[in-house]
């Protein structure tokens, strides 16, 4: 137990959190919808991957096929995403506890599925890369640092683009002013599809980067929802970067956690980071109303 | 008065109805009966906290989980206590919930609207870790069970009676809380804070009352359904249970006393009956397992898009007005 590999360890667990978070936050922020349905987005990018990989890999050889899948499952997921909008939350909007009736419902249906299609295992996706490296004395894997390597170019490519695209403006328009972005003729509709899109990419890409390192089962679905209500409450309803610096303390926390009592009590920890930030601050470190 | 006496004469008829019940269906029915009556409880006491005062509290099986798990506790030598009859262990498992329900709607006053539920969503989650993480107490995910000396005391059909009874002592005495003064603020402190607050209704209190009074009830029942059952498991603080408990609330009118008690009940039997055997005749003939649970998030998923504004409430407004009858959705 040392600094120095709470801070590695931490840094890449962080990284996946925030992709994870940052497509909920987003999705809230614009559409003030919450998603429950999340972490299954997470948990699809690990199984579709699993699924292509074992289909292509019969014509396509090697890290090839799995960059190929990986790429493939993501697209999906998304559609996933803009599905699951669409034909659920799009019809209940008006609806807040109907909105987490619905998104909920799909989880468990989805978990449901999931578990009767491949049972109760966990199952991990073969590496990208294999090899290993010391960073600051502690031995990673090339796993890790692809992982974290990817999931920063990923979220400084989503804050770039909310920020400088005119795709991404109309994003924060719509998520500032819902009425106002239609009065200057933002087509609303399209960037509640973008954005649920972009959001169910980002998830799954990081349940792709998670399962790759860890592993993934039918009740990580709903497990991740515990980190991702936990950082976006942190970092703040609504708010991309709130989320994206939040999701880091929680990784470091998490690691921390893990290393000093036992992986299980990482949860509680989450929880009771929760509350305590409740008490002291309830809008987040940047939070929207 | 005159909603007091309809209410009685709702009460002695429904009763009636159920008494008579043993006579005509078996015993498995009968069991799963009993059960719907527990759950009936745990329906009409998050009503209380959400519909009547208005909290989105997602958690309210941790309410449920604590009742069972004291009660069960007590019940067996995993940790030194005094022995103690089952009436008084529920009791207990009741009054520990209400602890809890203090302290989660203390942490949850400054709360409103979003943080509210995903908090609340996430409590029960911590709780089953925690059962996970002191398995030699908790006996992890799976629970364990309590002797049979601490089994309600009679058969299937003395059982059920007394889940009967439990469930309208239980309905009677939260129906006398919504429906007294205490009701009427609560109702206030849910329409308008700042209003309810300016004409001197201490807010804090009543939603910490509110809070404290759906636990406790949520615990009672959680409570005897570990004596029902034999068993207790991380099941009665699951997510898919406060699914359900909000459906069958939900499916019958949030906030209307007699709506969120038929639909549970509802809910409960389409649930562990109806769907069941939907759920045989499919895997008769399907390539892959499809389990009930399956088929009630599919339907639910369907009925919400379909009517989002509640099942239930949509066609009584809807036979109301056709047949003239005077059903107004009672707040």
């Amino acid at each position: 137990m040392s600094l120095a590999e709470i801070i590695v360890l931490g840094s890449i667990v962080g990284g996946i959190w925030a992709l994870v978070a940052s497509g909920f936050s987003l999705v809230f922020g614009v559409a003030r919808v919450l998603n429950f349905a999340h972490g299954i987005y997470f948990a699809l990018g690990a199984y579709f991957t699993l699924v292509l990989y074992d289909l292509v890999s019969r014509v396509v050889p090697g890290v090839t096929a799995l960059i190929l899948a990986s790429a493939v499952a993501c697209l999906l997921v998304g559609l996933v995403g803009v599905a699951v909008y669409v034909f659920t939350v799009k019809p209940v909007r008006r609806y807040e506890v109907m909105v987490i009736l619905v998104t909920l419902a799909v989880a468990l249906l989805i978990k449901e599925i999931l578990l009767s299609v491949f049972s109760d295992v966990s199952i991990s996706i073969p590496p990208f890369v294999s090899g290993c490296v010391s960073v600051a004395g502690i031995p990673v894997t090339y796993t890790r640092i692809l992982a974290f390597v990817i999931s920063i170019t990923i979220i400084a490519a989503l804050d770039c683009f909310i920020n400088k695209t005119r795709r991404g403006k109309e994003i924060v328009a719509t998520s500032q002013d819902c009425e106002a972005a239609m009065i200057i003729g933002i087509d609303v509709e399209k960037v509640y599809i973008i954005t649920m899109f972009l959001s169910a990419l980002l998830a799954g890409v990081g349940g792709i980067l998670y399962a790759q390192i860890y592993a993934v089962n039918p009740m990580t679905a709903l497990r991740v929802l515990i980190y991702a209500f936990a950082i976006v409450i942190l970092g703040g309803l609504g708010s991309v970067r709130g989320s994206i610096i939040a999701a880091f303390i929680i990784g470091y926390m998490q690691v921390a956690v893990s290393i000093l009592f036992a992986s299980e009590w990482a949860e509680v920890v989450a929880m009771l980071a929760i509350i305590a930030i409740l008490v002291v601050r309830p809008q987040g470190l940047m939070g929207v109303e | 008065m005159k909603s007091k006496t309809r209410a009685l004469i709702f009460f002695a008829l429904s009763m009636a109805v159920f008494a008579a019940l043993p006579v005509a269906v078996n015993t498995a029915v009968l069991y799963m009966l009993g059960l719907a009556f527990i759950f009936v409880v745990y329906c009409v006491s998050w009503d209380i906290i959400a519909g009547y005062a208005g909290q989105t509290n997602l958690g309210h099986t941790v309410f449920i989980g604590i009742g069972a798990y004291t009660t069960a506790l007590l019940c067996t030598s995993r940790i030194p206590h005094p022995d103690l009859p089952i009436f008084l262990t529920i009791l207990t498992g009741g009054i520990v919930a209400t602890l809890f329900g203090l302290g989660i709607g203390a942490i949850c006053l400054r709360l409103k609207g979003y943080y509210l539920a995903l908090v609340t969503a996430v409590l029960p989650l911590i709780f089953i870790q925690l059962a996970n993480i002191y398995s030699g107490i908790f006996g992890g995910y799976e629970g364990f069970s309590i002797p049979f000396s601490k089994a309600l005391p009679g058969g299937v059909v003395e059982n059920y009676y007394i889940a009967l009874v439990f469930c309208f002592s239980c309905l009677a005495a939260m129906y006398a809380f919504v429906n007294s003064s205490i009701g009427v603020k609560l109702r206030a402190v849910r329409d308008d804070e700042d209003l309810a607050e300016a004409v001197g209704i201490d807010v804090v209190k009543y939603k910490l009352l509110a809070f404290c009074v759906s636990a406790f009830f949520a615990g009672l029942a959680g409570a005897l359904s570990v004596h029902y059952e034999m068993t207790v498991g991380v099941d009665s603080f699951s997510i898919p249970l406060m699914l359900e408990i909000i459906l069958g609330v939900i499916a019958g009118g949030i906030g209307t006393f007699y709506g969120s008690a038929a639909g549970g009940f509802a809910i409960y039997v389409a649930k562990n009956w109806v769907l069941i055997q939907v759920s045989t005749f499919l895997n008769s003939f399907s390539p892959v397992h499809i389990s009930d649970e399956m088929i009630l998030y599919a339907l639910l998923i369907v009925l919400i898009v379909l009517s989002p504004e509640g099942v239930v409430t949509k066609a009584v407004k809807y036979f109301g007005e056709k047949l003239n009858l005077n059903y107004a959705v009672k707040n």
